[in-house]
């Protein structure tokens, strides 16, 4: 991190909530967790109480499963509502990439008791990493999550030119960091962007870490499978 | 994407981005809480222009200004970007993710999306929305373009029925398709909210979130037939005067339902939240009125209106304006257009705001933006169209975009543009690049 850098993160109010803080942040600085790892601090949104429009048809793409195996992600939407999360396995930010698993690994936990529901509902998790999430490296990341008895896929992308289109279709920005000398670092700036797929193909809500919440995303699931939107909205 | 120059580097050391939280926007801390934000130097201020008959070529631009220091262009106009026509330019907003500048047009409802991250120094239009009113079912004079996760809110002024005060709120995905609207409550249909007090107007002007409380607040303001009326033939007529808004409204920010309408007479503008993450509440200033009024969440969860200062004598109808909140919460600058004041207050008790200066920036001000870190601060003038001052006193600057510091109490003059001699318009609403934020 540069002096520079550092300087101004540490100007930085130590009362910044989760979504003001920086990417990185100087170590002395206390980390402000985002909500999504606490007990909401707010009533839940009633399931089927409101709408979620549709904002328009979720792109396709090429990915590869955890086994190496082409898949598209529409073959993935299927018939089943759809939780997808663009991450990195080695993302630094506890409340970036780490946030969108821990999350979708409590929603995993509640599924787990609504056999029916979970029947309606995949996750998935999409590396835009390929040089170093392999397939292998998905595998070994997605045992650490996920429930034998739901249904969680952890994806990526045989290449950067594959996952491009991809990251473009989903407005997905993504920067490589860089070091003095300009050489890659490892780690990357984006905004978490985690999109909720109705059965239809359609993405009914796009979340960000100040309400990525377990009890939002619940609500928002259980209102998008019983709802009738038309097909061509 | 990947490789860069040491100096591009630096420039992104210096101009740290946020992406994954935004931080704080007084400009840029007063920007959507989902934003990513520029903490260091920015690099240039996107003002979105009034064209103006007999002025260049008359009409709305994008005018992008060199604010770096080192710069050998800085405090130059680098770049203007002309859309055709006049639309009466007024309020911009960036999408979530920064890549793009929207900016929307009062009077023929025009919607322009400039791509601000190809090339910072050089937005060029990407899309231009010309069918919002048909699209909205019917909502007139887009006016805040506010970000939220993958997705832009719009607040409406007016309505395409009676061009009066009642509007709703709209929203778009980022890349400009219509989503929903979503009208405000009236006595006819209050939708579910509470009406705590004497108004229920449905009236709109600007929008903020607090996400952290499920919260979303509007303001009101006037409609068409005001707005593009000559101030002083509005002032003149009281039935005219009748129609402003007296409401905020407070929303369920998930669901976007109203839930309560709060009193706050006297047209409440621009509306800026604290950041601090126990500080649940947000100041707005009333044009009619000249007094901050607090909206804050009570100790049951509730929430409140509470006139809380007096800015001037409101018997010389000083106009508050834009206002800017301190990444710290504890100051707030507050625009008096008509005696061309910049005056800042001592927040720190929010239910006491003090004012503690002033200074005169020209012969009417209207929009501030500051730094995340304060010290730097930028003027411009305009207003409306049809309400700007056509005449200064001798010296005075009528129509211009100006640059200050601000260190140790001191709000020192950098630079000036004059807007009208350099044939660009009149100057109104700023928002900031950097190319740090694109990783160039």
């Amino acid at each position: 991190m540069g002096w520079r850098l550092a300087v101004l993160l540490v100007a930085l109010p130590t009362i910044a909530t989760p979504e003001q803080q920086p990417h990185h942040k100087a170590a002395d600085q206390p980390q402000v967790l985002a909500p999504g790892y606490s007990v909401l601090r707010f009533p839940a949104p009633a399931a089927r109480s409101y709408s979620l429009p549709s904002l328009g048809k979720a792109a396709d793409g090429v990915l590869l499963d955890s086994s190496g195996t082409p898949a598209t992600l529409h073959e993935l939407y299927d018939d089943k509502t759809v939780v997808l999360s663009f991450i990195y396995t080695s993302c630094p930010d506890v409340n970036g990439c780490p946030l969108a698993t821990f999350v979708l690994s409590q929603v995993q936990q509640r599924l787990s008791s609504d056999e029916s529901l979970a029947d309606k509902v995949r996750l998935v998790s999409v590396s835009f990493d390929p040089a170093n999430d392999s397939p292998d490296v998905m595998a070994d990341y997605g045992d650490s999550f996920r429930r034998h008895d739901i249904d969680w896929r952890f994806l990526t992308t045989e290449s950067e030119e594959r996952l491009a289109p991809i990251l473009n279709d989903y407005d997905q920005a993504v920067i490589r960091d860089v070091g003095p000398d300009g050489e890659l670092i490892g780690s990357m700036s984006h905004i978490l962007r985690v999109f909720l797929i109705d059965t239809n193909k359609h993405i009914r809500n796009i979340y960000s870490p100040s309400f990525l919440h377990p009890d939002i995303l619940l609500a928002d699931i259980l209102t998008v499978t019983t709802d009738d939107l038309p097909i061509d909205q | 994407m990947n490789t860069y120059t040491h100096r591009r580097l630096s420039s992104a050391l210096i101009a740290a981005f946020i992406l994954i939280f935004g931080g704080a926007s007084a400009d840029e801390t007063c920007m959507s809480p989902y934003m990513a934000k520029i903490v260091g130097q920015e690099d240039f201020v996107y003002v979105w222009t009034l064209g103006v008959e007999g002025v260049g070529d008359e009409q709305d631009k994008l005018v992008t200004i060199d604010v770096r220091p080192d710069s050998d262009t800085y405090g130059e106009v680098v770049h203007s970007l002309s859309v055709g026509g006049r639309n009466e330019a007024h309020h911009s907003g960036l999408t979530d993710d920064r890549r793009y500048l929207w900016a929307s047009g009062l009077d023929t409802s025009a919607i322009l999306i400039f791509d601000i991250h190809t090339d910072p120094a050089k937005p060029r239009l990407s899309r231009k929305i010309e069918d919002f009113v048909a699209k909205s079912g019917g909502v007139v004079g887009p006016h805040t373009n506010y970000a939220l996760p993958g997705r832009m809110l719009l607040t409406g002024l007016s309505n395409s029925a009676d061009h009066g005060g009642r509007t709703a709120l709209v929203e778009y995905t980022n890349a400009g398709d219509y989503i929903t609207t979503h009208w405000m409550p009236t006595d006819d249909n209050l939708n579910g909210a509470e009406k705590s007090g004497n108004f229920a107007d449905g009236y709109g002007y600007d929008v903020r979130a607090l996400p952290r409380r499920n919260v979303m607040l509007t303001s009101s303001f006037t409609g068409w037939n005001n707005y593009m009326m000559n101030l002083g033939a509005v002032m003149a007529d009281a039935e005219a005067m009748q129609r402003f808004g007296n409401t905020v409204v407070v929303w369920d920010l998930h669901t976007r339902k109203p839930r309560k309408i709060l009193d706050v007479p006297g047209a409440p503008l621009e509306i800026r939240c604290a950041w601090g993450s126990r500080s649940n509440f947000c100041f707005t200033t009333t044009a009619l009125t000249s007094k901050i009024w607090l909206i804050y969440e009570d100790g049951s969860g509730d929430w409140q209106a509470k006139a809380v200062a007096d800015i001037g004598d409101a018997s010389k109808i000083p106009l508050p304006v834009d206002i800017s909140i301190t990444a710290d919460d504890q100051q707030l600058w507050v625009n008096t257009w008509n005696d061309g004041l910049t005056r800042l207050f001592d927040i720190s008790d929010p239910q006491a705001p003090v004012q503690i200066m002033e200074q005169k920036i020209g012969a009417q001000v209207n929009m501030v933006s500051q730094s995340w870190d304060g010290e730097r601060l930028y003027y411009t003038s305009s207003l409306l169209a049809n309400w700007d001052k056509v005449e200064a006193p001798d010296g005075d600057d009528l129509q211009y975009f100006k640059a200050y510091s601000w260190q140790d109490g001191e709000l020192e003059h950098q630079f000036t543009i004059d807007f009208l001699a350099a044939k660009l318009g009149t100057p109104h609403q700023m928002r900031f690049g950097a190319y740090s934020l694109y990783g160039k």
